[in-house]
């Protein structure tokens, strides 16, 4: 009977034990992605609360209204269709077509479910409708308009999807973020709905796709960081490199013969780094890769950001050659290769991505305010100086020459990345820079799917960018 | 010689039991009124307002004049219960169902199971030919949705009886637990086995894998805790578990099931609706909810049985739901307490049966609504919707008070005994 007893307590321990741990994990996952649940564009209770209460405004931070509630309580958004359409991705749609804009995403803000008791009774006395708080973003809606008029101006971009993203690298605040095709969140179409390039899919957060040359400042930050001596190491490039049974051949079958790693990241040169990769071993690459923020579950305040991937599985000496390269499986979003560009010209420091620069209550007091938060350190200070002026190479006497803007100093980092779309092979162009100048301490990052190269393609909408930038924030 | 405080007044005894019944009376009272005045069922509201603390009252107050209870024991699963009617009414608001008075109604015929199960313990002294008649009954009554039975949910494990429908693996939970504890105790291995693989075979092919589960954890761990026989307990283990890769292996449902419960968000617009809505739900309430008869619990699949931890967290919050947590916890508490004061192995193996059962599915239920282990298709005990899951949960806090009231008539027993005894020891010492 005793030992029955005893055995009756270990039974009863298992079982609260088990409750318990329940109770903990509801705890735990409601505080960690609780928001992120409850502004799933799914979600019809915050819809049905904007019956009973005027959401509040979205601002951009220049004070452009980009969206608002109308005297019949029906949600609209600016009235210049160009930056309306080129904020699109940004802001969200009414019917919720797209994911996690802030429209949703900042639901709780907007549609007052911040409010405390005692303004909701001050209202109620009034007898007034609850207003939701005001949003101003970092975002700058003239600019993401000027992306969007930069793809479509060039014969080489016009059409194609694609994504970009500028931030400022000190801060991590986002000035623009664009996905196209866009749409017109005031009149979707039916062709809309149908287009097989998804426009209401946010390219610059959700598509986690092959970084291709853009990934080399990470292999060749592990290389600085983990193999000595490397600076002064010769690769040797034929214009191919067998490993195993495949051939790693250069973007246009170039050969540049004997070369070092500064010059060889300046051509973007796939022999050398295949080969740097194998010399570095898989698990050098990979932490490298994860101090970046790979294979991280990214759970950024403001933003709702796809991860990234290098991959775990599968390491044999080809996919390991074709990582160095950014090819394999790894997969990064525009955003996330936009922060990697970030953390090298902010010496090492990856910001965390903002958006929101404040929110204020329909009474003024200031709810939340922007504070710039540093998300991890991707590589030591001297790593990420050596690199700067491996990018600088790049822009001033590389690939990204067309990234290159008179009076500024550029540094960048293109890539051309072999994907494949529906069984037929495509080369997405990529670039990956920033400016090199404390007073305009601004990154981006650039995507056009289906592309080409991504000197030749992407790092002109980067100029583009550049330029803006230079005219509207410079002195 | 004075002793201390001899002289001072002593202060009304204090009835904690008293108090916290009054508290949860006023609670109940207050809330259904509260919402009666929003609602258009207004009179129905109003009813329940006046009959739930009328029921709580009687359950826990009245019942335990007439033989001994673990009354904390009684004012939760009361609670519970209460909570239940309370949740589903709130629910009905505008919706055009009254599950709230059709729960109510069913916690009154808990309440009568809950009485005629703690009878049939404390006055039944001979098992031995009831039984086997117990065995017969519910085998036959397990399988008779098999015969007759209605499919819910892709299991066939309804009947229909005269207009009401039945969950006859319900009912034979009592059953299975008296069964298992009966030969349990007289150490008769081969009759409980055949019996609890009968069950699981039954259930099987009716399909109804949570119901299963439940059967088949209780029975693993009541054999653990009566024999402690560690190897066989590891064979029963790694049978589940191969049962359950074979399962997975062989069932695409079941595969669907897995998947989901990993990423609810990728089938969205399919199997994974229910998952994220229950999350859409919990998330919406936050730590302190929307507030009672607010929100939208409706448009969660289910959301009156198997989901309705989801709507009590969306109402009342996240902290309310550890807390009901934290109330199945000291449920379970008190008793493993009665189970540990049982004088014969039998109701002590009753009463351990019981706790476990409720655990277990306890956990199943809720550990599957927080996504912290796969959905299965149980009920949450005393909360859910539904008659027969509630006879059959408050059918088994009868066999535990049954248990513990035999318990206290023990004690006083020995007390009377030790008491008339130290009398007659101390009486010629006295005298002399």
């Amino acid at each position: 009977m005793k030992q029955l007893r005893s055995r009756f307590r270990v039974m009863t321990l298992l079982v609260v034990g088990l409750l318990f741990v329940a109770g903990l994990y509801g705890v735990y996952s409601v505080t960690i992605y609780g928001s992120r649940w409850f502004s799933n564009s799914k979600n019809t209770r915050y819809q049905a609360a904007r019956r009973t209460v005027i959401a509040g405004d979205i601002i951009d931070r220049n004070g452009v209204v980009l969206a608002t509630t109308d005297a019949d309580g029906e949600r609209v958004y600016q009235s210049a269709i160009k930056a309306r359409k080129a904020t699109v991705h940004l802001i969200g749609d009414r019917d919720g077509n797209v994911a996690n804009g802030v429209d949703s995403f900042q639901a709780n803000y907007l549609l007052g479910f911040e409010t405390s008791l005692s303004e909701r009774v001050a209202a109620l006395l009034k007898g007034e409708t609850r207003r939701g708080d005001d949003v101003t973003l970092t975002a700058d809606s003239k600019l993401c308009a000027k992306i969007v008029s930069a793809f479509d101006t060039n014969a080489q971009t016009k059409g194609k999807s694609g994504g970009a993203v500028v931030m400022n690298y000190r801060t991590g605040e986002i000035l623009a973020l664009v996905s196209l095709p866009v749409f017109d969140p005031q009149n979707i179409t039916q062709a809309d709905q149908e287009n097989p390039q998804h426009p209401f899919w946010n390219r610059a957060l959700q598509s986690t796709l092959a970084p291709g040359s853009t990934f080399k400042i990470i292999t060749a930050a592990s290389a600085l960081e983990n193999l000595e001596g490397i600076t002064s190491h010769l690769f040797l490039c034929t214009g191919a490199t067998q490993v195993m049974d495949q051939t790693i051949r250069d973007y246009n079958l170039a050969q540049h013969g004997s070369l070092t790693l500064e010059k060889a990241f300046t051509v973007s040169c796939n022999n050398a780094f295949a080969q740097c990769a194998l010399i570095l071993t898989d698990a050098n690459l990979r932490r490298t890769a994860e101090n970046f923020g790979f294979n991280d579950n990214f759970l950024f305040r403001d933003i709702v950001v796809e991860n990234s991937v290098y991959p775990t599985t599968n390491r044999n000496a080809v996919e390991i050659a074709w990582s160095g390269v950014g090819q394999s499986q790894i997969g990064a979003t525009p955003l996330h290769m936009c922060m990697v560009g970030a953390a090298i010209a902010n010496d090492g420091v990856m910001m965390e991505p903002r958006l929101i620069a404040r929110v204020k209550s329909p009474s003024g007091t200031v709810r939340v305010r922007y504070v710039p938060k540093e998300y991890r350190r991707a590589v030591p200070t001297g790593i990420a100086d050596v690199l700067q002026s491996y990018m600088q190479n790049v822009v001033a006497s590389g690939t990204g020459s067309a990234a290159r803007v008179t009076g500024l100093t550029i540094a960048g980092k293109t890539g051309s990345a072999e994907a494949s779309v529906n069984g037929e092979d495509v080369t997405n162009a990529w670039f990956v820079g920033y400016i090199a100048d404390d007073a305009l301490p601004y990154a981006c990052c650039v995507l056009v799917e289906s592309g080409g190269s991504g000197g030749g393609v992407a790092a002109p909408i980067a100029a583009t960018i550049f330029k803006y930038l230079k005219d509207n924030y410079g002195d | 010689m004075r002793r201390a405080g001899e002289g001072r007044r002593l202060p009304p005894r204090r009835r904690p039991d008293r108090r916290l019944v009054s508290a949860m009376m006023l609670f109940f009272f207050s809330a259904f009124f509260l919402i009666a005045l929003k609602g258009e069922l207004r009179w129905q509201g109003f009813a329940l307002a006046l009959v739930v603390p009328a029921l709580i009252y009687v359950a826990t107050m009245g019942l335990p004049r007439f033989f001994p209870a673990d009354k904390l024991l009684l004012a939760i699963a009361n609670f519970l219960c209460a909570l239940g009617v309370l949740v589903l009414y709130s629910t009905d608001l505008d919706a055009g169902t009254s599950r709230g008075l059709q729960q109510a109604v069913y916690y009154s015929t808990g309440i009568v199971a809950m009485l005629f199960c703690i009878l049939l313990v404390r006055y039944v002294r001979r098992w031995k030919f009831l039984i086997r008649l117990v065995v017969l009954g519910a085998a036959a009554l397990l399988a008779l949705p098999l015969a007759i039975g209605t499919e819910q949910n892709g299991a066939i494990n309804w009947i229909n009886l005269g207009g009401t429908s039945l969950q006859p693996s319900e009912i034979v939970k009592i059953a299975l637990l008296l069964i298992l504890s009966y030969y349990m105790s007289r150490r008769q291995f081969w009759a409980w086995l055949l019996f609890a693989g009968y069950c699981l075979g039954v259930l099987m092919l009716q399909k109804d894998l949570g119901t299963a589960l439940i059967y088949y954890t209780t029975t693993l761990l009541l054999f653990f805790s009566s024999t402690g026989n560690l190897p066989l307990t590891g064979l029963g283990l790694v049978g589940g578990a191969g049962a359950a890769v074979l399962g997975y292996r062989m069932f695409a449902h079941v595969k669907k099931r897995v998947a989901v419960w990993q990423n609810p968000w990728m089938y969205y617009e399919t199997s994974g609706y229910q998952i994220a809505q229950i999350l859409m739900a919990i998330a919406s309430g936050g730590l302190f909810g929307v507030g009672l008869g607010l929100g939208a619990p409706r448009v969660i699949p289910v959301y009156f049985t198997d989901c309705i931890f989801a709507v009590i967290c969306e109402q009342f919050g996240i902290i309310f739901g550890v807390l009901v947590l934290v109330m199945y916890v000291i449920l379970i508490l008190r008793g493993t307490s009665i189970a540990v004061s049982a004088r014969h192995s039998f109701h002590a193996l009753l009463a351990m049966g019981a706790t476990l059962m409720l655990g277990v599915q306890t956990f199943v239920i809720i550990g599957g609504v927080l996504k912290l282990i796969p959905l299965t298709g149980v009920t949450m005990p005393f909360v859910s919707y539904g008659g027969t899951s509630l006879v059959s949960c408050m059918g088994l806090i009868g066999l535990l008070q049954g248990v513990a009231s035999i318990n206290q008539d023990d004690f006083a027993y020995d007390y009377e005994i030790s008491h008339s005894l130290s009398e007659e020891l101390t009486l010629p010492n006295a005298e002399g």
